[in-house]
């Protein structure tokens, strides 16, 4: 017996296969070029960058619409692609202190030091449907006079820095300096280092991480309650490795990340009452919802997550590729193990159905 | 010019290859693969990738496949069974396209079977493996939703909460329930979910031929079970497991009736799951009479075979009670006991205690809960502990459980080591196992020792299979006689504790601490919480328990009442130093300490 008994299998595949070709790459619509995509849903290749965990626009893009625009599906595709890649080389650590702002709000306070850079956000614009009937009117890309920028305005001291000025946060600086926890190569399961909740944050899937910060509220057994954002920025943040043969640290291209710091009141028993503790938040291109959930998430894992179940809950459940993974699992045939549940079920019926069974009296059925 | 970038590509140029895992990868999943082959059944943690299947689709099966597969392989896939499902051929198309592997269906020619849910009929032989794909790794996580408390029952073997499940569901319906992915014990060590194939499939990898191994892409795990492993579905002794059957079935296209059936249509008919074993039945190309003598059908459902009795009851495990060294007497010792919460150890010490007033280190801030306490116990003696609120006498037993880590002093027990081991300097593992057999504790809140969730008889087989014991009928009848003891209706016995009233549950509590008959019982505040009636009874009946046993008892309490029913001597604490002690008797008619005469007073108001 040969290998035609798989046929079946693979002709049906092939077909899906081509259906789906069929209807998005022959679709009466002109191409959409990676170019259009990274320009026009920005926010979406971003998105799939950071949940791929892999920072190239253009393979965002392709993923983007090789998955219909289904952004999970796209970072499956990311990193599944990652996965044939060699790791070449490993970056040197990045200073986000070095990061030339975009926009930069801090929510806490008045005059911070640096500007108050609104930047690129639909955060004012009203909610309102437009309906173009087609492209708007030619304009210059650039604008007019790109404004001169000082060095503070550029890359602004950070907010956590004025409240340590003030003497106002617990310290949670470490002396050593341990190898950060790689998620990519290690399983993350607690008790896990502070590295491996900010890794595992930093790549999940955005919605999970919301969805887990809003329970952490309004859950049954939340732990996050006096939410105060300090400071988020989004900008460009410097890539720099090690060259291969001279060994010095060369500046290889730049990328575009989202930081957040939250700040959490202490109120816990043996928590310094007199203080503030301060969370943070980084993941790739902007999104600032995921950058801020993660900055109250990682206050709150310090805080409860050995206690509870949030440590477990950040490092196990916020895997887009593994909850939907194991989602969509359930559509693969199941019909063996159906059978052997049934089979019990039939077991217990014909049990029953052959006498009640003698409730034992404390085991004196057995003498 | 060369940029950096380039020059880094070229170093790593001989290691890209055309592929859908990079070489570090499947260096790094070989790695895994032979530390779960060097340890049987332990779920080895890797980094797992992503591939090009959803994890749940068979990313970790198909890694491990990758891990392990060379050119001149023949591989096999297979899905419920199934070579031509869309998922087998799928995977099948994958691996073939990027190893250059061979595939078949003929499970005799290949050298690796990538399996979902089934293992094939025909056998498997020496040099073959079996990769299966599992979804959920954890055999536990029906029973410990923590993966920490998971890698902990792991780690030391407790799986006393599984075998607690199988009890409670053999009470609940009369038989064991669970369906597929049943756990098996291997190699006597660790338990293990057998991905989920068939009960039916479960016999096949005990003292097998071939090679298993399980990767789990999602939960990044991987494990093994080598040629020549013992593999044991988790069952009692006297309980037989049972395989799936259904009463007069045969496939419709090949008539066996010996191999995993699957419903065939809607009208009740059914076919063989593994199509490749049915097709050569009908060609005549199988050996059916061998795999007729391999097959399970010992263990076909047999309802009256299910909760019978075995003629003779199997020795109860449990250890001899250990004989005193000559010239000690005590079971339990303490000596210079201490706790410090806070800064300063010792250094907190001075300024505290009865004589200044306060348990609170002038020096450090730190509360001395608790300083040079030391005390001795013999068998068939009761010591009472007696303070307020604050005095330090949980805390002191708290250190001799190993709830709490105790600052300085020793704890010994006689049935550790003749009493030469500080019980201070072991592990948590090993503080935990005794207080399987040699030093039991009752709460004060029932909730502490007790599973609200699970019936009285099932608290106590927690203990019992702790403890080692595998006879149902043995753990009923044990149970059933503790129950009878502490005057709990057997009636009651198959009810969840959370049914019960307070003194009930104290008393389940008190039966669950007697069941392995421990040389050594603390209670703390036994009877703190209960009405006074309910109190008087649980108080009688530990009375009456102490007196009938050798036991060595420890009774924490702010209760003279309760010290001068149960205890023969006793230790007054006041802010963490022991003020006074003497025989109970006389401290409670002639106290000298003028603590002691305040206790005394407010018990006799």
């Amino acid at each position: 017996m040969g290998y035609s008994g798989a046929r079946g299998g693979l002709e049906a595949i092939l077909a899906a296969e081509d259906l789906v070709r069929r209807a998005r790459d022959h679709a009466p619509a002109p191409w959409a070029p990676n170019e259009q995509i990274t320009a026009r849903f920005r926010l979406a290749v971003d998105r799939v960058m950071g949940e791929a965990g892999l920072y190239h626009a253009d393979t965002s893009a392709a993923a983007l619409r090789q998955a219909e625009g289904d952004p999970l599906e796209a970072a499956h595709l990311v990193r599944a692609h990652r996965s044939t890649l060699p790791r070449l080389a490993v970056s040197e650590p990045i200073d986000p202190d070095e990061m030339v702002v975009l926009r930069r709000i801090v929510p806490a306070f008045r005059e911070p030091d640096g500007p108050q850079l609104l930047g690129r956000t639909t955060d004012y614009t009203g909610r309102l449907l437009e309906q173009p009937a087609g492209p708007p009117p030619r304009r210059s890309h650039t604008p007019a006079t790109p404004p001169e920028r000082t060095e503070t305005q550029r890359r602004p001291g950070r907010f956590l820095d004025l409240l340590r000025k003030l003497d106002l946060v617990v310290d949670h600086r470490r002396v050593d300096d341990p190898e950060p926890f790689d998620i990519t190569r290690k399983p993350a399961r607690p008790p896990a280092e502070r590295s491996a909740a900010l890794a595992s944050m930093a790549r999940a899937e955005t919605g999970a991480l919301v969805a887990l910060w809003y329970r952490s509220i309004l859950g049954p057994d939340g732990d996050i309650h006096e939410v105060t954002l300090g400071e988020v920025r989004h900008g460009r943040l410097p890539l720099r490795v090690r060259h291969p043969h001279t060994g010095n640290p060369v500046r290889v291209g730049e990328f575009r990340a989202t930081e957040a710091e939250a700040i959490e009141d202490l109120d816990g028993a043996d928590e310094d009452r007199s203080r503030f503790d301060v969370g943070y938040g980084l993941c790739f291109g902007h999104n600032e919802r995921k950058a801020i959930a993660m900055a109250n998430l990682d206050v709150a894992n310090r805080r409860f997550g050995r206690t509870g179940p949030l440590e477990q809950l950040l490092l196990l459940t916020t895997d887009g590729l593994d909850s939907a993974g194991f989602l969509e699992h359930l559509k693969l045939p199941h019909y063996v193990t159906f059978r052997s549940m049934v089979e019990r079920k039939q077991a217990m019926r014909a049990a029953a159905e052959a006498g009640p069974r003698v409730a034992e009296p404390a085991g004196q059925e057995c003498r | 010019m060369t940029s950096t970038l380039d020059t880094l590509l070229t170093e790593r140029e001989k290691d890209l290859h055309l592929g859908i895992l990079d070489e570090g990868a499947k260096r790094e999943i070989r790695r895994a693969t032979l530390t779960a082959v060097c340890v049987p059944g332990y779920q080895v943690p890797f980094g797992s990738r992503e591939m090009p299947v959803a994890r749940g689709w068979g990313s970790g099966g198909l890694q491990v496949t990758l891990g392990v597969i060379g050119a001149d392989d023949t591989v096999k896939v297979i899905d419920q069974g199934d070579d031509a499902g869309v998922n087998a051929t799928n995977l099948r198309r994958m691996i073939a396209a990027t190893t250059g592997c061979a595939g078949t269906a003929d499970t005799r020619e290949a050298t690796i079977v990538q399996t979902r849910h089934r293992v094939p009929e025909e056998r498997l032989r020496e040099g073959q493996v079996l990769v299966l794909q599992v979804p959920v790794p954890e055999p536990l996580r029906g029973v410990e939703k923590s993966v920490v408390e998971c890698a902990r029952m792991h780690a030391e073997g407790d799986y006393s909460a599984m075998w607690v499940s199988l009890y409670e569901d053999l009470v609940r319906n009369g038989m064991i329930t669970r369906t597929t992915g049943y756990p098996v014990l291997v190699g006597g060590r660790y338990v293990l979910a057998t991905t989920p194939i068939p009960r039916w499939d479960v016999p096949r990898l005990h003292e097998s031929e071939h090679l298993s191994l399980f990767g789990a892409g999602r939960e990044k795990r991987i494990y093994a079970i080598p040629p020549h492993t013992d593999v044991r579905p988790l069952t009692f002794d006297d309980v037989p497991f049972e395989v799936e059957h259904a009463p007069g079935a045969r496939c419709v296209l090949c008539g066996s009736d010996d191999v995993f059936l699957v419903e065939a249509g809607t009208t009740g008919a059914y076919a063989c799951s593994d199509t490749e074993w049915c097709a050569r039945v009908r060609e005549g190309d199988a050996d059916t009479e061998a795999h007729h003598a391999r097959a399970p059908l010992h263990l076909l459902p047999d309802p009256s075979a299910r909760l019978r009795a075995p003629a003779t009851t199997t020795a109860r495990p449990g250890r001899p009670r250990p004989v005193l060294p000559e010239g000690q007497d005590w079971a339990l010792r303490v000596d210079g006991l201490g706790k410090v919460f806070g800064p300063g150890a010792a250094d907190a010490v001075p300024g505290t205690g009865p004589e200044h007033g306060t348990a609170i280190s002038p020096a450090t801030g730190a509360i001395v809960a608790a300083w040079d306490v030391s005390f001795d116990v013999a068998p068939g003696e009761a010591l009472g502990v007696i303070g307020e609120s604050g005095s330090g006498k949980s805390t002191v037993l708290g250190c001799v459980i190993g709830d709490e880590q105790a600052t300085t002093g020793a704890v010994r027990l006689a049935a550790l080591d003749e009493g030469r081991t500080d019980l201070l300097t072991l592990p948590g593992d090993a503080r935990r196992r005794l207080r399987v057999d040699s030093m039991a504790v009752v709460h004060q809140n029932p909730a502490a020792g007790l599973d609200l969730r699970v019936t009285a008889g099932g608290n106590i087989a927690e203990r019992l299979t702790a403890a080692g014991w595998r006879s149902y009928h043995d753990i009923r009848r044990r149970a059933a006689e503790l129950l009878d003891r502490v005057e709990v209706p057997l009636t009651r016995m198959d009810d969840p504790v959370r049914t019960f009233s307070g003194g009930m549950r104290q008393r389940v509590q008190i039966a669950k601490a007697l069941a392995t008959e421990p040389p050594v019982l603390l209670l703390d505040e036994p009877t703190t919480g209960l009405d006074a009636s309910v109190a008087a009874g649980v108080l009688d009946l530990l009375r009456g328990l102490l007196a009938e046993r050798d036991i060595a008892a420890v009774v924490v309490s702010h209760d003279f009442a309760v010290i001068e029913a149960l205890t023969d001597r006793t230790l007054v604490m006041q802010l963490g130093r022991v003020v006074e002690r003497g025989l109970t008797d006389q401290l409670f008619h002639d106290p000298h300490h003028p603590y002691t005469q305040r206790l005394v007073a407010a018990a006799r108001r």
